[in-house]
């Protein structure tokens, strides 16, 4: 009981110091508007419903001319008279209320804070408001194209993931970065890179691409040898599949410098997949391709002939399960995909192997192949990467 | 070899196989005493017309030695045939003719007054009164088992009033002379007429399953109009009033049907008739044979309708018993059976069985060999099992007296309906090791064992408690041999909402109670335990276990549905007050104003939603619940009032 007072509290308290921005009084009216048709459908006696578009292929679209996933007009109405809605509904109307309450007290919090704001207990019961983060993240996502807003614009950021290190020069909130001074940790990408917190500086960034690897083993190997400075570049990583935060990065850097990007990932679906959401947006968050993909990011590696042209060892193959072959299967249909007969060609070439090489697969030449030998090659035939 | 060859005397077989007549074992034999006492008792008050009250005392002498006294308002037993009645085996009025009746071949009591005298060698004791102006006599009586005739021991003329009072205390003979008052301060009214037997035999007194106790208990649910007074061994009293003062109607005594005479029976019933002809022959001493049914069977078998009775042969009787079986002859009258009745089958199972739900159905009489019989079937739904009825005092009075070893046997054999799995899940509850013997459990263990067999929820584990009767006796023994059992085994519940295993009897709390009255019931030996299953009986069992049975699975269905309703809207309140509190915090509603909103559009919703379909997807009309007569729902939630208004029974709260 004490907690939820404080929390009542806090927002008035805080409410006449507080000066809210344009787009967040635009949020807090998109929120009110939300609260305001709920009181609408009970007054009324209807059971409230939400329209929230989907968030599934079948209404996602490749718009070709911009080389981006956008999403359809398809939606999913939830209700609150729906025995299997009713839960999901609840959360979607307590993940308005944290997010409107976060932007009265001026605050901005983690996606897991907010979780943890959150959960409670539903009280007769033994019932928890949220059992994990897993089932208040996706209400979050539904807030967001409910609203047509973005996380930051809920005054929400997800855990910084990825790192970047070169010759770039940026002020982040404030506080002047050199990339190319980092030491071996590189700069953290933030979750939030908006340009209200992140401006590039022009004049003294000199890099002429961006360098994009998979994981933060990679890009250690490539910071540790100075890949960046070589070859003038930025180095960055995502950790696996980029967050909003890298992936909108890679988007600015790209559209506002001119940078070309180029990644460098794994021989296998998730690789693909990961080129796949950097270009061209992912399926989930198909509402903010515009801000984040890059449809003219380039695919250097690693690729299904490798194996042979490089002379690897036959212990670095990864054998594929069913899994796999399903994945790889299901990329080379989507539609942005389906026409580009590369793809098509190295795709079936991956299956034809049977096996996934890593990027690491190179260290078994030598350890320092991969920066000194391979990545210089690939980037010297422009004619061999993949669109 | 040829001078051995001698006479046996019935009694004397029946003293080498007292277990054909139920004196197996000393707690039978208690029960079986008790139950001829009390069925022939009833027996007598019925036909007399006399509304019965009844007096069971067993009185506990030494170690294994039991005197049992049962006492009736009857119309008493004249003086001569007193002896022969208690002292002389297959003697009685009921053999020899077609009437439903409690006893059946006059066996019974006769049979106990012989197993008594030979375990303790005393003999029976007779009181019987035919009215107040009239001595009463009192004898005692000893069976020769040789000769199968009374042997007199004594003989007292009690005279009538006061002086016979005080004779009857100077002879130490027991008597209750006053009926209890019904009412404060109500004058006592005088047992003006009856009979009292008393019986000293070795014997076991010990209550659960089989024991007199239950006995007792089923029959004041079968005999709504009986009184019963009850002091068992360790003087606790015991008493189950009547719920109504009307007699059932009185049976009619029929002639056998053609249909049911072997060709045996058929020559000696000719060989004892006085009637001249074959024809007046058929049509006097059966019934619905008709002159034009007698001229039938005579055309069939060759015979002319006016030949002597006495001149017919071997072989011409022969030709008569076919061409019988080949004419068709209608069934036997049915008033001659007196079922319970639906009603009174409703109010004996609420007054005794606990539950939510109860149904009851009459079939109409059929015939089985020429016999008439009519099944009955009551059901009561939700009730607690025995188990969770228990006293603590009763519980440790149970543990004493067991001879289980194991605390599992004990609790599987003193309680019905409880299968081993519930047993299981008792004992563990009670933290109790399994193999423990009943008799070495502390207080303590006691204490503990009893809050689980309260507290466990054995619902699910507890198999059907089913009821026997054969004309309102209570069937105690041999389930498995007995048609009723095997007909509710072989009825299919499941489709009825209850689980079942293949071949047994379903799971959950429900108890059936069959009835079968008939002028003859098929019993299975002369013990009188088990209903022998011709294949009308099945029959008519089987319709009547269905017929209560589908109004079981319409009950629960909707019950289901109710609750399946209930859980949809429980889901949706759960979740409204959070929605409304998040809303209101939006945009500043008023939070209580906009929950009882949304609560109102919940409960319109959930209604709406229940009506459309059912889980077959089609559409379903509440108000056509049709269960018919006689079905009784007892719902502390008055969500279905409007089902109680088709009860056919009159039933009062207690």
């Amino acid at each position: 009981m004490a907690k939820k007072k404080t929390q009542r509290k806090a927002p008035s308290a805080s409410n006449d110091k507080v000066k809210l921005s344009a787009r967040d009084k635009r949020t807090i009216g998109e929120l009110k508007g939300l609260a305001d048709s709920v009181v609408a459908a009970a007054t009324r006696k209807r059971d409230p419903y939400l329209d929230i578009p989907s968030r599934t292929l079948s209404n996602v679209r490749f718009n070709k001319s911009k080389r981006i996933i956008e999403m359809g007009r398809g939606t999913n109405r939830r209700q609150l008279f729906d025995l299997s809605q009713a839960k999901a509904y609840m959360r979607t109307m307590l993940v308005a209320k944290g997010c409107n309450q976060l932007i009265l007290q001026g605050k901005n919090s983690s996606i897991r804070g907010l979780y943890y704001a959150l959960k409670g207990k539903i009280k007769p019961t033994n019932e928890h408001t949220f059992d994990e983060q897993s089932d208040c993240d996706p209400m979050i996502e539904d807030l967001e194209v409910l609203i047509n807003g973005l996380r930051e614009e809920l005054h929400l950021f997800a855990e910084k993931k990825g790192d970047m290190v070169g010759n770039v020069v940026l002020n982040d909130n404030g506080d002047e970065i050199d990339c190319s001074r980092m030491g071996s940790g590189g700069y953290g990408i933030p979750s939030i890179v908006e340009p209200e917190v992140i401006q590039f500086d022009r004049k003294k960034t000199t890099a002429k691409f961006v360098l994009h690897v998979e994981k933060g083993t990679v890009w250690q190997r490539f910071n540790e040898d100075k890949f960046w400075r070589e070859h003038n570049c930025i180095l960055t990583h995502g950790g696996g599949q980029p967050s909003r935060g890298v992936r909108r990065l890679l988007n600015r850097l790209h559209n506002e410098l001119k940078l070309p990007i180029y990644c460098v990932l794994d021989n296998d679906p998730w690789g693909y997949y990961i080129y796949s959401v950097i270009k061209q947006g992912s399926i989930n968050l198909a509402y903010e391709s515009r801000r984040m993909a890059v449809p003219g990011a380039k695919f250097l590696g690693l690729r299904a002939g490798d194996f042979e042209r490089c002379g690897l060892s036959d212990s670095v193959q990864i054998a594929m399960n069913d899994h796999d072959r399903k994945r790889a299967r299901q990329i080379a249909k989507y539609p942005w995909f389906e026409h580009k007969k590369p793809w098509q060609k190295e795709i079936q070439k991956m299956l034809d192997n049977d096996f996934k090489l890593e990027v690491e697969a190179l260290i078994s030449r030598d350890i320092s192949y991969v920066t000194e030998t391979y990545v210089p090659e690939r980037l010297a035939s422009p004619k061999d990467w993949l669109d | 070899m040829a001078r051995s060859q001698r006479d046996i005397s019935v009694s004397e077989f029946f003293a080498k196989n007292r277990h054909l007549l139920g004196f197996d074992n000393p707690r039978k034999a208690l029960l079986t005493t008790v139950k001829e006492a009390v069925d022939n008792s009833l027996d007598a008050c019925e036909e007399a017309g006399i509304v019965p009250e009844i007096w069971v005392h067993i009185e506990h002498i030494k170690k294994d030695r039991y005197k049992v006294g049962i006492q009736d308002n009857g119309p008493g037993i004249v003086k001569k045939k007193i002896p022969l009645i208690f002292g002389k085996l297959l003697y009685g009025s009921k053999f020899h003719r077609l009437r439903m009746s409690r006893g059946q071949q006059g066996i019974g009591i006769s049979a106990a007054g012989m197993y008594g005298m030979l375990t303790t060698g005393k003999p029976v004791k007779i009181l019987s009164k035919t009215s107040v102006r009239k001595p009463a006599h009192y004898y005692e009586v000893q069976i020769n088992t040789q000769t199968n005739h009374p042997d007199i021991l004594k003989d007292i003329e009690i005279k009538p009033g006061e002086s016979g009072r005080k004779q009857l205390e100077k002879h130490g003979i027991e008597w209750v002379n006053y009926y209890e008052p019904h009412e404060e301060g109500a004058k006592q009214g005088e047992v003006r007429s009856g009979t009292r037997v008393t019986i000293e035999l070795e014997a076991k007194y010990q209550r659960g399953r089989g024991s007199v106790d239950e006995y007792l208990y089923q029959t004041a649910v079968a005999n709504p109009h009986v009184t019963l007074h009850y002091i068992d061994a360790e003087d606790n009293e015991t008493t189950y009033y009547r719920s109504t003062d009307e007699l059932p109607h009185e049976p009619k005594e029929i002639k056998p049907h053609p249909y049911g005479v072997e060709l045996g029976r058929l020559m000696t019933m000719m060989k004892a008739s006085q009637e001249p002809t074959v024809s007046s022959f058929l049509t006097n001493s059966f019934s619905r044979v008709s002159p034009a049914i007698a001229r039938k069977v005579c055309e069939k078998a060759n015979l002319s309708t006016r030949s002597t009775l006495k001149k017919i042969g071997r072989d011409q009787a022969d030709a008569m018993y076919h061409a019988i079986q080949e004419t068709k002859i209608s069934n036997p009258t049915t008033d001659c059976v007196v079922p319970i009745g639906e009603e009174l089958i409703l109010s004996g199972l609420y007054q005794v069985v606990p539950g939510e739900f109860y149904a009851a159905a009459t079939r109409p009489p059929n015939v089985y060999r020429g016999n008439p019989f009519q099944i009955e079937v009551g059901l009561a739904y939700g009730a607690d099992a025995p188990v969770q009825r228990i006293t603590e005092e009763l519980l440790k009075q149970l543990l004493e007296e067991t001879d289980t070893r194991t605390l599992r046997q004990f609790l599987i054999h003193t309680f019905n309906g409880l299968g081993s799995e519930s047993a299981d899940k008792i004992i563990k509850a009670a933290e109790i090791g399994t193999r423990v013997s009943p008799g070495k459990l502390k207080p303590k263990d006691i204490k503990r064992l009893l809050d689980a067999m309260q507290n466990v929820n054995i619902a699910e584990g507890q198999t059907m408690n089913v009821l026997r009767y054969a004309n309102r006796v209570p069937l105690q023994f041999k389930p498995t041999d007995c048609a009723i059992t095997q007909s509710i085994m072989q009825t299919n519940w499941r489709s009825y909402g209850l689980t079942q295993s293949r071949g047994s009897l379903p799971n959950g709390p429900v108890t059936v109670m069959v009835h079968i009255a008939s002028v003859w019931v098929p019993y299975t030996s002369e013990s009188k335990e088990a209903v022998a299953s011709y294949p009308q009986i099945q029959k008519e069992l089987r319709l009547a276990l269905q017929s209560v049975g589908r109004k079981l699975g319409m009950y629960l269905r909707k019950r289901l549905k109710v609750k399946q309703q209930g859980d949809r809207r429980n889901v949706f309140l759960r979740y409204l007050g959070e929605v409304a509190k998040a809303v209101s915090d939006i945009n500043d509603a008023d939070q209580s104003k906009l929950y009882d909103q949304l609560v109102e559009v919940a409960k319109r919703r959930t209604s709406d939603a229940d009506v459309k379909l059912d889980k077959h997807g089609r559409p379903v009309d509440d108000e056509e619940l049709e269960l018919g007569e006689n079905v009784l729902i007892v719902d502390p939630a008055e969500m279905e009032e409007e089902l109680l208004s088709m009860v056919g029974a009159e039933v009062t709260e207690e």
